[in-house]
């Protein structure tokens, strides 16, 4: 097991990030070598300022309260479910103290983390915010129609890290490495599978944002 | 006379014939049985009585690939007295560090022994056997390491590897050593005992030698063939600074109010959660302290290959392997041209085939969202 362990923390993850940087950036340039169609009518505000307001909106606001646009009329739960996956993604993936470590050896230096309970509190209502959307997805009339095995599959493959992850904290299983190799596994896999899915979401969104963001506010909408 | 007094007699004449009190024999025998994981109070009557009655076996000790550094460890056991009971009785017959007779007498002790106790002695290997380039890397007496090694073990009752470099190759064997050093299993096959440790904690050591006597077995083993009883928990499920990792209180840098606090050592790469041995329980130097303790992370080094796993400082989570800088921006950059690329191919397709170009569309995310 330390063997499949140290594989997956090795060449099979040095393997998986190279092929992510390579397919996302791919998939981003080949998005943006499209250009985009030349506006002729006078504009009627700042694009540039609808561009960064949007960016921002999108960074700093509607990842972190999912509230504010009013709620939907459906259905409260599934909304939050929503919105706390995300936040606690963020979290978790840039703030466990395990983690701090990871980005301090792919990027030289290293932030404090958020104790250790807080994050393991995000996980466990995350764990469960995923149940919420699976369950939502396969129940509601309209998702029912616009969802395929990858849909399932992409809420599958991001809950594997999270419940090894928990299992490990928690030391539910033994060996402690076993399920060390398998949520570095799922990592790894996660890696791959985001470029080729529409988790790859998380970065095209913070472009198509200010995309729209400066269209519309050169016909004077808000962003 | 009863059972009980022939036991009583048989231990007072034993701790007279080795001048020694018996309230220090009964409290070495206590943390015994502690490392046999056994209670300390009925466990520890067990032990003496095993030791006040029973024959040692006879001990070859190899030193192979090593620094000496486990016969060190043995030899600063928390009670020396208690280690003589078990070894000068155990009789040592051959330890090129221990014993009186140097060059062929030497050899000549170590093959007596071999004649005279088959199928008796225990053989203790330390450091790590080199099969590389005919086993030049390491001879005794002008002969390969291998062979001495497997001629030694063919009829010993027992084989026990101490040390990382025994078990798993440790240091001899980490990455670009030129000798390449290999397990003892490497070369004699399951069965053997392995005392992990870098070096093994002493009374780790003592303690297969006391479950012979007590038990008149070996140990059960780990699936790295460690023994069970002192290798069953991580040092993580132990550690005195647990409750700080609990609570996610971590030291940051080596001098930080963190450290003089006694938090967590996981952010300076502590790799007790994945370490099986028993320092936090039988502790180093008599029971005094132990690294993390003392306030050095765990090194993992009763772990197979601790050596190369990824720097002792650098965090168990830290990947073992990480693309630089510029192996990262040439990806990224691959990738873009590919990107570009495709784009611009398939342009240059439509051209040539003279159909109309498709309108540009008036929005990156829209033209994704088709792409899908
Ligand atoms: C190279 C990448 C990663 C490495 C090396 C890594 C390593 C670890 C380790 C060692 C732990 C356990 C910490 C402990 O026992 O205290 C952990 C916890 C966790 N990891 Fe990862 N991880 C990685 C990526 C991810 C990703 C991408 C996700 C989510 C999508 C994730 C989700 C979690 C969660 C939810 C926990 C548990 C937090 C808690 O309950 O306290 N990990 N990770
Ligand atoms: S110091 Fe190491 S072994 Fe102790 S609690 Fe922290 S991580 Fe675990």
């Amino acid at each position: 097991m330390n063997d499949v362990l140290a594989f997956a923390r090795g060449p099979l993850f040095y393997g998986s990030l190279i092929f992510f940087l390579v397919a996302m950036a791919f998939r981003l340039f080949r998005v943006l070598a499209l250009r985009w169609q030349v506006d002729r009518a006078k504009p009627k505000g700042n694009a540039v300022e609808g561009a960064v307001v949007s960016l921002l909106k999108a960074l700093l606001i509607f990842p972190f309260f999912p509230g504010l646009k009013g709620l939907p009329q459906r259905s409260a739960l599934v909304f939050f479910a929503g919105g706390i996956f995300h936040l606690s993604l963020f979290l978790v993936i840039f703030f466990t103290a395990a983690h701090t470590l990871v980005w301090q050896s792919l990027l030289g230096f290293r932030w404090d983390p958020i104790p250790t309970p807080i994050i393991d509190g995000f996980t466990a209502a995350t764990i469960l915010a995923l149940i919420v959307l699976a369950i939502n997805r396969a129940t509601n009339p309209v998702l029912r129609l616009l969802s395929g095995p990858s849909s399932y599959l992409n809420l599958l493959f991001v809950l594997t890290p999270f419940l090894t992850g928990f299992i490990m904290y928690h030391r539910l299983i033994q060996p402690y490495n076993a399920v060390f190799a398998i949520h570095m596994l799922a990592v790894d896999w996660l890696l791959v599978w985001i470029p080729l899915s529409r988790i790859a979401h998380f970065m095209f969104y913070f472009f198509s944002r200010p995309a729209h963001g400066a269209e519309f506010a050169r016909r004077n909408a808000v962003p | 006379m009863s059972g009980e007094e022939k036991i009583e007699s048989a231990l007072r004449e034993f701790l007279e014939r080795k001048r020694i009190s018996r309230r220090d024999f009964l409290k070495g025998c206590g943390v015994l049985a502690i490392a046999l994981g056994l209670s300390q109070v009925d466990g520890a009557a067990k032990v003496a009585l095993a030791l006040a009655t029973k024959p040692r076996p006879p001990v070859i000790w190899l030193s192979l690939q090593d620094c000496t550094g486990c016969t060190e460890s043995l030899t600063r056991s928390q009670s020396p007295q208690l280690l003589n009971l078990i070894l000068s009785d155990l009789s040592l017959d051959y330890h090129e560090t221990l014993q009186a007779a140097a060059g062929a007498g030497a050899e000549e002790s170590r093959l007596a022994t071999m004649r005279d106790y088959a199928g008796k002695y225990v053989l203790v290997v330390e450091g790590s056997p080199t099969p590389q380039d005919g086993g030049v890397y390491c001879v005794l007496g002008g002969r390969s390491n291998i062979d001495v090694l497997k001629e030694t073990a063919a009829s010993a009752a027992a084989v026990v590897a101490v040390g990382n470099c025994a078990c798993f190759g440790g240091i001899p064997g980490a990455r670009q050593s030129p000798s390449g050093g290999v397990g003892v299993r490497d070369i004699l096959g399951n069965g053997v005992v392995h005392i992990a440790g870098c070096p093994p904690i002493a009374e780790a050591i003592t303690a297969v030698f006391v479950h012979l006597l007590v038990f008149d077995r070996l140990p059960e083993l780990d699936g790295l063939g460690r023994p069970l009883e002192t290798y069953r928990n991580t040092i993580h499920d132990r550690c005195v600074r647990r409750t700080f990792y609990d609570s996610g209180q971590y030291v940051k840098s080596f001098d930080d109010q963190g450290a003089k606090q006694g938090y967590c050592l996981y952010l300076l790469g502590c790799k007790g959660p994945t370490t099986y041995n028993a320092c936090p329980t039988l502790r180093w130097n008599g029971g005094v302290s132990y690294p993390i303790q003392s306030g050095h992370p765990c090194l993992g080094c009763s772990e197979p290959h601790f050596w190369d796993g990824g720097g002792f400082y650098a965090g168990q989570s830290a990947p073992l392997a990480s693309p630089s800088g510029v192996i990262t921006a040439v990806a990224v950059a691959a990738g873009a041209a590919l990107g570009v690329g495709a784009i611009l191919a398939g342009r240059a397709k439509s051209r040539t085939t003279s159909s109309p170009a498709p309108p540009p569309p008036s929005d990156s995310s829209s033209q994704e969202e088709k792409t899908r």
